[in-house]
């Protein structure tokens, strides 16, 4: 699966929200993304990419784009 | 981690639940981060009898899970750092298989499937008389630990 794919799916699997509200999407904005979804989201992450983030890097996964430019730093172009 | 057992006194320093709301009784092996396992009596005297359900005591099914749900605390609460951490229930899922009745000696055996980041997943089943009682899939967190994870831009 293309690593887009696997990166929306995160997204959309964690939160139950179609793909079309990825783009724009930031942290609380939607109700799945709270404090447990977060962690939901980050270990999801971990599982389709094989990685383990570090704790910085899950503090300033603060939207759908801004997690992009992270996963680079661990070899997962989005 | 090695396991190691709680009297009713030494687990409340990894239980804040207090009467009459402990909802175990004793722990008798704990191996932190892996698995809890106890007990909960059950007299006459539990303070929920005489109300659910006069003529037909049976303990509560909520708190049936309350009691897996604290032998599951202790298995992360024992692990360093943890102790005396207050506990939030996040997600349960609880199926019950027969009443629970005042006299039996609830057996509750608790294991966890997963602890990252302030969230345990973990599984339970408890038991009266050899026979399964009730099972949980569960999922508890420390709010403190969970909350040094959380992007700055929180509401």
């Amino acid at each position: 699966m293309p690593n887009i794919d696997k990166y929306n799916k995160a997204f959309t699997e964690a939160f139950m929200i179609d793909e079309s509200n990825l783009p724009e999407l930031k942290y609380q904005d939607v109700g799945g993304w709270d404090s447990i979804g977060h962690m939901q989201l980050m270990s999801r992450l971990e599982e389709a990419f094989d990685i383990e983030l570090d704790i910085d890097d899950i503090i300033d996964f603060s939207s759908y784009e801004k997690g992009k430019e992270i996963l680079k730093k661990y070899g997962a172009e989005i | 981690m090695k396991g190691f057992s709680l009297n009713p006194v030494e687990l409340q320093e990894y239980q804040p639940n207090r009467y009459p709301f402990l909802m175990i009784d004793y722990v008798e092996e704990v191996i932190p981060g892996k698995s809890a396992k106890g007990f909960k009596n059950l007299t006459l005297n539990e303070w929920y009898f005489p109300e659910h359900f006069p003529g037909a005591p049976n303990m509560p099914g909520a708190l049936q899970l309350e009691s897996l749900a604290q032998m599951l605390t202790i298995a992360i609460t024992t692990l360093p750092g943890n102790k005396g951490k207050i506990i939030h229930g996040l997600k349960h899922t609880v199926r019950f298989k027969k009443e629970v009745l005042p006299g039996e000696k609830l057996v509750i055996e608790t294991e966890v499937i997963s602890w990252k980041r302030g969230i345990a997943k973990g599984k339970g089943i408890a038991y009266t008389n050899g026979e399964v009682a009730c099972e949980a899939d569960m999922m508890i967190s420390i709010p403190d630990i969970l909350k040094q994870y959380l992007p700055k831009n929180e509401n």
